[in-house]
């Protein structure tokens, strides 16, 4: 396990959002402007992390039978503090991201990283996997609402490029979400297709 | 012993094992603690956090009563009009100004939280959206716009109830985003019936 490794998984072969399908409900609902995007995945980037090195650090103690439920203890936990820290120090982003803050409690992200990395690994590399997972959601993010925010409203974090007149509206819409993400996915396995052509040769 | 023999043993075991009591307790006790930990934590968050946030949720609705109608206090004032959450009275220099009332409207994302001004004779003074979860770029249009609400300004029951698009008392709607422009409608509708019906 290394660094580069990890973050090479968490940006491209094993991306949580174009790969593995995680975490689909928030990428969807609020990736209409890049801020939002940013808050985000900033939130579930210091989450993960946070619950990654505590899970792991447990890893020993929480007996198989009730893992789980001791992980959504451990996630739940960090959850709220992020909310409530967010709504006291950050109300903007607060505001903006709503209900999708308390939400990240169900965000499979989490749950899933836990689950298979950091209950059989070591603290470093647990952490290691928590940052690089979240830097590849918080990337997926910014690119769908750069996507979003640009062609639906005309602006790019905040500034306005063109008139919103002539935005296409449905890409700020939840439609829009899915075209973009499926698009990008289609991008995505493209990608590592070609990928893996050219080391088989 | 077969292969599944052994397998049959092994579940019995494991059958056994879960059922001794120490086992029980060992995993109560683990999620207990870890959930005591955790409420823990939270508690001391919540301390540090929640003075903060009331302080600017209450600076938030100040800032919006002072925007729809100019006063040095508000005093609460007891209501049951419908869709109403509160009712204030402005004063002046111990004078009544006006009326602020705090109302819902239902738009498209839900409920959209604003404040509404009247002044003595029962005419808008302003309107303020705190809260709403209307679609950007659609029902923001109508929310987020000092233009389409300053409409409000000037009007009162005098002239029947206010209605979207048409009608004597006609509120200028914002195309495609109509069940927004009803719901500030029908919030400043309330906040007007509340206030008239103070007078009663």
């Amino acid at each position: 396990m290394n660094f580069k490794k990890q973050l090479k998984e968490g940006l491209l072969t094993q991306n949580p959002v174009l790969v593995q399908l995680l975490g689909m409900c928030s990428t969807m609902a609020i990736t209409t402007t890049i801020f939002n995007g940013l808050g985000m995945g900033v939130s579930v980037l210091i989450i993960l992390t946070c619950s990654n090195v505590v899970i792991s650090l447990l890893r020993k103690i929480i007996p198989d039978q009730i893992r789980i439920a001791a992980y959504v203890v451990v996630i739940a936990g960090f959850v709220t503090m992020v909310d409530l820290l967010l709504q006291a120090f950050l109300p903007d982003i607060a505001e903006s991201l709503g209900v999708f803050i308390p939400l990240i409690v169900v965000n499979c992200i989490i749950l899933a990283r836990a689950e298979s990395f950091a209950s059989k690994n070591k603290v470093l590399p647990a952490a290691l996997d928590g940052i690089c997972q979240g830097i590849g959601y918080t990337l997926v993010l910014l690119v769908m609402s750069a996507i979003r925010e640009f062609l639906g409203s005309g602006s790019l974090a905040g500034q306005q490029i063109f008139p919103s007149e002539y935005g296409v509206m449905m890409l700020t819409l939840p439609v829009g979400g899915f075209l973009t993400l499926g698009c990008l996915i289609a991008l995505m396995q493209w990608a590592r297709d070609k990928a893996e052509k050219k080391e088989g040769k | 012993m077969s292969k599944r023999e052994t397998a049959a043993a092994k579940e019995v075991q494991r059958q056994k094992l879960e059922l001794d009591p120490k086992y029980i307790i060992k995993l109560t006790g683990t999620l207990l603690g870890i959930s005591a930990v955790v409420a823990l934590l939270l508690g001391v968050v919540n301390q540090v956090t929640a003075p903060i946030i009331e302080e600017m949720q209450a600076e938030k609705t100040a800032a919006a009563m002072s925007q729809v109608l100019e006063a040095e206090e508000y005093l609460p004032l007891e209501t049951e009009a419908e869709g109403v959450t509160a009712l204030y009275e402005a004063r002046t220099g111990g004078e009544p100004a006006g009326y602020v009332v705090e109302v819902s409207g239902s738009g498209y994302g839900g409920a959209i939280q604003m404040v509404v001004g009247v002044d003595l004779s029962g005419t808008v003074t302003g309107v303020s959206v705190t809260d709403h979860g209307e679609t950007s770029n659609v029902g923001t249009k109508v929310v987020e716009s000092e233009a389409v609400l300053g409409q409000f300004v000037g009007m009162s029951l005098a002239d029947g109830e206010i209605t979207v698009n048409s009608g004597t008392n006609r509120f200028d709607g914002v195309s495609g985003a109509t069940v927004s422009s009803r719901g500030v409608v029908s919030g400043v509708n309330t906040a007007l019936a509340a206030v008239a019906g103070l007078a009663e």
